[in-house]
Order: C-alpha cells, then sequence, then structure tokens
C-alpha cells in the first residue's frame, strides 16, 4: 500500500466514514466510467454518443472525487468548490443525455440548466451583490422544475408533459423505460442539490433544513453516485436492446 | 475521412491520458516551462514546419505560382505582424487572437462538422480561447501587465470557479444555437478540455490544448496527406524549418532592444509564436477545406 501512496496522497484515518464514502465515490466512478467504454463499442451505433457521454460523466466525476478525497483527508474541510466544477461540467452532460436519446429539446435543456446553474452559483456565492439567497435558490429552482416538467417527469404521475418526456414515451424499444428510470432520476435523485443549497444558505428554509440530521458531504457522495452511475446505467439498458 | 478520424481520436486520447497524469500526479505549475517547451518543440512547431509542401499538395486549393511567391508572401505576413506588434502591442494581440480563433475552431471542428462554417469555426475558436483565459485569469493578469486597462482590473472578489461557469454557460449557448452534425461529442469534448484548463496552470492548459488537441492532429493529418513511406521520414521533413523557427525566436530576443517586452518572457514568447502562426493560418485554411 505503502508503494500507492504516491498516487493516492493523504491517508483517511480509521472511522472517517465521509471520508470513505469520497473513496467509494472516485472509485465507483472510474469503475463505471471503464464500463460504459468497454460497453460503447458492444450497443448500436445510434447510442455510441450516448455511452460516450456517460463515460465522460462518471470520468469527470471519479476525477473530481479523487481530488475531494484528497482534500477531506488532509482535514481541508468539505471540497464545496470541487463539488461545483463536477457539477458545472456534469449537469449538462446529463441534460444532453435526454436530448441523444430524443433527438429533441436541447435548446431548452440547456437553457434551463445555465439558468439553474448560474443562478443556483449566484445565490450561494453572493457574488453579485443583488438578490437573496432564497430569491436566487427560487429562480434556481423554478429552472430546475421547468427541466423537471421538459423531460416528463410529472408524467410519472399522470400529469403534463413537455416535449422531451413526449418523445420519450413515444420511442420505441427500451427507450420508453430507460426514459422513466431518467425521469425519476431527476425528480428524486437531484431533489439532493436543492436540499444542500438550502442547507448552506439562508433564507426562510432556515430553521426546517438546519434540523435535519445529515452529514451533507455523505448525501452528496451518495446521491452523486446514484445519479451519475444511475443515469449511465438507464442509458445502457435502452441501448442494450 | 475515416483515417483523419483515426488520427484526430488517436492524438486527442495521447493528450488526454497525458492530461489526467498530469492532474493526479500532481506536480503542480513547477514544471510546465517544461512542459511547454517540449510541446512546441516535438508537435507545436513541427506541424506549421511543412506550410511549405503543404502549400503545394492540392492544386485545387493552391494560391502559390512558385516558391519563391510562397516565401515571399509568408516572410512577409511574419514580418507585418512582428512590426504590429512593435507599433502597436494591443493591435497585435488583437489580431492574434482573432487569427488564432478562426484557426483554432477550424481545426477543432473535424470530425464534427464540415468546415465550411466559417462562424462556426470561430466561435468554437473563440469559446476555446476564452476558456482557457477565463480559467486562468489571475495568471494572465500578470502575463499582460503592460496592457493595464486589462491588468488593473480588481478580480479578487470572484471565485475562480465562477469562471468556469461562466465558459461552459457561453459554450452550451453557442453549441444550441449553431447546426453541427456531432453536435454534443464537440460539446463533450470541449467539456474536457475545460476540466483541464481549470485544474493546471496557463502555460501547461494551453500546451495540452495547442499540444494534442491541435497541433498533433494537424500533424498526422499532414503526414497522411503526404503520403510518406514513414512517420519517422516525414517528420524529418519538419526538422529544418522547426530549427529555423526556433533560431527565428532566439535572434528576435537578443535584438530586441527593448521593443518588444524584455521582462516577460512568456510574452515574448507569444509573440513569436502569433508572428509564426499568422501566415501558417491561411495555407491550413486551404489544407482542411475538404476534411
Amino acid at each position: 500500500m505503502n508503494t500507492l501512496n504516491f498516487i493516492l496522497g493523504a491517508s483517511l484515518q480509521p472511522g472517517d466514514f465521509t471520508g470513505f464514502t469520497f473513496f467509494i465515490g472516485s472509485v465507483s466512478m472510474l469503475a463505471a466510467t471503464v464500463f460504459f467504454l468497454v460497453q460503447h463499442g458492444q450497443v448500436d451505433k445510434k447510442f455510441k454518443d450516448s455511452m460516450l457521454v456517460a463515460a465522460l460523466i462518471t470520468g469527470i466525476a471519479a476525477v473530481h472525487y479523487y481530488y475531494m478525497r484528497d482534500q477531506w483527508a488532509e482535514g481541508l474541510g468539505s471540497p464545496t468548490e470541487l463539488r461545483y466544477v463536477d457539477w458545472i461540467l456534469t449537469v449538462p452532460l446529463m441534460v444532453v443525455e435526454f436530448a441523444l436519446l430524443t433527438g429533441v429539446g436541447m435548446r431548452k435543456l440547456f437553457w434551463a440548466s445555465v439558468v439553474m446553474l448560474v443562478t443556483g452559483y449566484f445565490g450561494e456565492s453572493g457574488v453579485t451583490g443583488m438578490l437573496d439567497a432564497q430569491t436566487w435558490g427560487a429562480i434556481s429552482g423554478a429552472a430546475y422544475f421547468y427541466m423537471a416538467y421538459e423531460v416528463g417527469c410529472l408524467s410519472i404521475f399522470g400529469g403534463p408533459s413537455g416535449d422531451v418526456g413526449n418523445a420519450l414515451a413515444s420511442a420505441k424499444g427500451k427507450i420508453p423505460a430507460a426514459g422513466r428510470m431518467l425521469q425519476w432520476f431527476v425528480l428524486v435523485g437531484w431533489a439532493i442539490y436543492p436540499l444542500g443549497y438550502m442547507m448552506g444558505t439562508d433564507g426562510w428554509y432556515t430553521g426546517l433544513v438546519a434540523g435535519l440530521p445529515l452529514d451533507m458531504d455523505i448525501v452528496y457522495n451518495i446521491g452523486d453516485a446514484i445519479n451519475k452511475i444511475g443515469f449511465g446505467m438507464a442509458v445502457w439498458s435502452a441501448a442494450r436492446d | 475521412m475515416v483515417s483523419t478520424n483515426q488520427s484526430i481520436i488517436t492524438s486527442k486520447i495521447i493528450g488526454l491520458i497525458f492530461s489526467l497524469s498530469l492532474i493526479f500526479f500532481d506536480i503542480g505549475d513547477s514544471y510546465s516551462s517544461i512542459i511547454f517547451i517540449l510541446v512546441m518543440l516535438t508537435i507545436g512547431i513541427p506541424h506549421g514546419s511543412v506550410d511549405h509542401i503543404i502549400a503545394f499538395l492540392n492544386p485545387e486549393s493552391r494560391r502559390f505560382s512558385s516558391r519563391f511567391s510562397f516565401f515571399s508572401v509568408y516572410l512577409a505576413l511574419i514580418v507585418v505582424n512582428i512590426l504590429i506588434w512593435i507599433f502597436s502591442p494591443f493591435l497585435g494581440l488583437f489580431v492574434f487572437l482573432l487569427v488564432s480563433c478562426y484557426h483554432f475552431g477550424e481545426t477543432q471542428v473535424i470530425g464534427y462538422n464540415s468546415t465550411d462554417n466559417k462562424l462556426l469555426n470561430f466561435v468554437i475558436g473563440a469559446n476555446i480561447l476564452l476558456s482557457l483565459f477565463l480559467n486562468n485569469i489571475f495568471e494572465l493578469q500578470t502575463i499582460l501587465v503592460d496592457f493595464t486597462f486589462f491588468s488593473s482590473i480588481d478580480l479578487s472578489f470572484f471565485e475562480k470557479i465562477f469562471f468556469l461557469l461562466i465558459s461552459v454557460a457561453v459554450l452550451m449557448m453557442s453549441v444550441v444555437y449553431f447546426d453541427i452534425k456531432r453536435k454534443v461529442p464537440l460539446y463533450a469534448e470541449l467539456s474536457i478540455l475545460y476540466l483541464i484548463f481549470y485544474h493546471t496552470d496557463i502555460l501547461t492548459s494551453f500546451s495540452i490544448f495547442f499540444g494534442f488537441s491541435h497541433s498533433l492532429p494537424m500533424l498526422l493529418m499532414e503526414y497522411e496527406e503526404m503520403k510518406e513511406k514513414s512517420f519517422f521520414r516525414f517528420y524529418i521533413k519538419t526538422l529544418p524549418f522547426t530549427l529555423l523557427a526556433v533560431v527565428f525566436g532566439l535572434v528576435l530576443y537578443y535584438f530586441n532592444n527593448n521593443i518588444l517586452t524584455t521582462d516577460n518572457l512568456i510574452l515574448f514568447v507569444f509573440i513569436i509564436i502569433s508572428s509564426l502562426t499568422l501566415p501558417h493560418v491561411f495555407i491550413m485554411k486551404d489544407f482542411v477545406n475538404d476534411k
């Protein structure tokens, strides 16, 4: 193990469960990347870009989880900046998966994710000096809910759906089933991100979320792994058809 | 077309492995100068060192009647560029950025779209340079210290991640408004580049992009186009003008007499690169026309 220390950097302390989830996040993302790259050669031509994007999402996350684990192990605290770098690069790529599967909606989804990310950052950093965190959060949340509507998350409960959701439902093969999985990921899996935002900023929600018995790093680490790897697995299940 | 794509993919995978190694082994920016020099000498400059052969390969896009006219125009453009830098550094920088945006974008879209859409070429190149500069903006302010209108802007209020966010947002908006055949893979590749730009210093970022995403694919395409028996024989042909370019840089540095910047080696090197780039861009424009 000592010979590998030059790669791994700082060592995790025994009993450091949070640090362990960073480590698990890093290696599971790396394993998923290898899996998606291998599967890239096995799937039909029309799904190759989807598999490549799935590999890229987990690959980028693997790099950042490696960094995050190191930062955590060195006692530098919660790696918020690295998390945001990871999300800024991977969230648009996850959005792209919908456009790849359906061939529609890329413009709308890209715009919505730009609004979601930029306003979310403005709220959390306070860099603009304008508006408060909860207002920026509301704008960011509205963009998220628009995306959820557009990809058909509300149709899970018989509600209306945007063009992407309709295209997913009417597609051939395993795409509708995979699309349903992706919709669940967006609706439930992505909900950890606004929760984390509320825990990190002040607003009407401060009293509500502060008392939650959650270590946000653990929630994010597990949530990220499920979202990113699960997202890719859903696409792979459609591509296997 | 298939072999062209293979060349591009091969060189970009090499670049990716190299970049990930730098990130994982966390060598910091201590070796960025060495990486820059190595990449420039082995890949960067050689990819432009066969311009005099490339210019006469394709009869349909041939612009020069003789070697003499080629070298006259080529050298004249280099001299003009240096004069612009001497008399108006701002204009020199502006011309370099304008030309580079187009040139980098044009070669970047190969494999994803035809190079016919000039505006797309320019916008993609502009996105790459914007991201390179934004993600290393504090370093850039040090390099461009002579351009006080830029270096005196107080950016300390902004975190580095803000600039990554801006560059990704601009890229997303750019990509969706163009009709690109393979939109998503292009966006995906640029995402990887942005990751590298964020995590490495400006010199390493530029070396990786310029070496592996721009120069090496071009070098391999030139090798295929020239139909040399082996890559080694082709590479030997790049050496004379590579050496000449190095000598040109050294002579200019020795005799610069404070006309160009003396205390800012990085800026000086970029002036040399811009001088060599200007004529090269016109040759490459014809070369990639049918790619």
